[in-house]
């Protein structure tokens, strides 16, 4: 679907029009499920929470402002919140083992340099935002790319990477000002 | 301009490694603060395109009928032809006449409510002494409203049908005394009046409730482990 379209569908969405909605799932249901299963990471729920949000883009489109933003955006913000408030919300953030985790930190903590896999596969139709991550360091980039699209906590990234869970989150701060300041 | 605090939390908001609470905590900030809201929208849109990274994968066939009945169901219930109007016209006024700033706001906005009540007759209440409104965490809209028949006997009333997530329950918590755990009052049914016995903590004036978001059968180590979605004080009346 077009920027264009998107716009429209969330405007005729506000205005009561059901149509507008079916279009939206027509059209982009697999792609926005494909983000959800990435962060609950199970099928089920995956598809509960895109209920969810496809009823609150329903209720809340009235509340998108064309102005503020695109409405492809919007419409994968509240696919993600919805994703994040049930990992969040979930089990799945007790599972991290405080002890292993403590291990970690104490054991590792002097190294900075850390190699990190290449576990994501990059492309140029991510635009800039593609060359600014290409900028960072593999650690950082990594952090941030669990974080976003496998909607990992700080700890479950320490855990994947087998770095101290305080590194991380510096990791984490650091990439985030260089991004934003190579993407202003 | 956003300062470096709100660019931060924004960015870790919109990156996803913030805790439920933290999470509950910019969702609210962002009302009162444009600045925050405006640095998590700039930063939705410098990461949307990361989506693109995760394969797409077709709903199965039934998740359609199961959103157009829910869709069906809201719009049913808000019997009006915006689809927006989650609050009622009337919790909207209060919304724009900002009734949710302190506590002389709240005491009066209790009592219009008590009127209110009386009126739509949601239930005839015996002379009531005490009243809770519980405001969402989001954005100040009253969710539930408590009324003390006596310092024991409390009934928590709906204002409107919760959305949560199907495997999740509602639990409502006061602080007893000011203690510092929390004292759980028991998980509660999303759109349906709950009784309260209150006979061993009799209420009193400003004691705190909350309600949280929990596991079906309700928080499994007795204290809140969930985003605190609706929260309010006892006010006398």
């Amino acid at each position: 679907m077009t920027d264009a379209a998107y716009d429209a569908a969330l405007m005729a969405c506000a205005r009561g029009d059901q149509t507008a909605l079916r279009v939206l799932y027509d059209a982009e249901s697999a792609r926005l499920l494909g983000v959800a299963l990435r962060i609950v990471r199970e099928r089920a729920a995956a598809e509960d929470v895109l209920h969810d949000a496809f009823v609150n883009i329903w209720t809340k489109a009235a509340s998108f402002d064309a102005a503020r933003g695109s409405g492809r955006g919007w419409v994968y913000s509240v696919v993600r919140n919805q994703a994040l408030s049930h990992v969040r919300g979930g089990t799945r953030e007790v599972t991290v083992d405080e002890e292993a985790m403590e291990a970690i930190d104490a054991q590792a903590s002097a190294q900075t340099a850390h190699d990190v896999a290449q576990v994501f596969e990059l492309n140029a139709s991510l635009g800039k935002l593609n060359d600014c991550l290409s900028k960072l360091d593999a650690a950082k980039r990594t952090s941030i790319l669990y974080a976003y699209i496998d909607g990992c906590s700080h700890g479950e990234i320490a855990q994947r990477i087998n770095a101290p869970l305080g590194t991380v989150k510096a990791w984490i701060r650091r990439g985030m000002a260089s991004l934003q300041d190579c993407m202003a | 301009m956003a300062n470096a605090e709100q660019q931060r939390i924004a960015g870790e908001y919109v990156l996803g490694t913030l805790s439920a609470a933290s999470r509950a905590q910019v969702q609210a900030r962002m009302q009162r603060e444009p600045e925050l809201a405006a640095a998590v929208r700039a930063w939705e849109a410098r990461l949307q395109p990361l989506t693109q990274l995760a394969a797409a994968v077709t709903p199965s066939d039934q998740l359609w009928s199961r959103i157009a009945r829910s869709v069906a169901q809201r719009t049913a219930a808000s019997n009006a032809p915006r689809p927006q109007v989650q609050h009622s016209p009337l919790q909207r006024w209060w919304n724009n006449l900002s009734l949710w700033r302190g506590a002389a706001g709240l005491s009066f906005a209790a009592s219009l409510l008590m009127g209110t009540l009386l009126l739509t007759r949601v239930q005839a209440p015996p002379a009531p002494q005490y009243m809770v409104v519980l405001v969402a965490a989001q954005d100040k809209a009253p969710g539930f409203v408590m009324q003390a028949a006596s310092a024991q006997r409390v009934r928590l009333i709906p204002l409107g049908v919760a959305q949560i997530p199907a495997d999740k329950a509602l639990e409502l918590w006061t602080h007893v005394d000011g203690a510092k755990p929390a004292t759980s009052l028991g998980v509660i049914k999303p759109g349906q009046p709950f009784d309260l016995d209150f006979s061993k903590f009799p209420i009193k004036p400003d004691m705190p409730f909350a309600i949280s978001l929990e596991p079906p059968t309700g928080s499994p180590t007795g204290q809140p482990t969930g985003p605190v979605l609706y929260s309010g004080k006892a006010v006398k009346i």
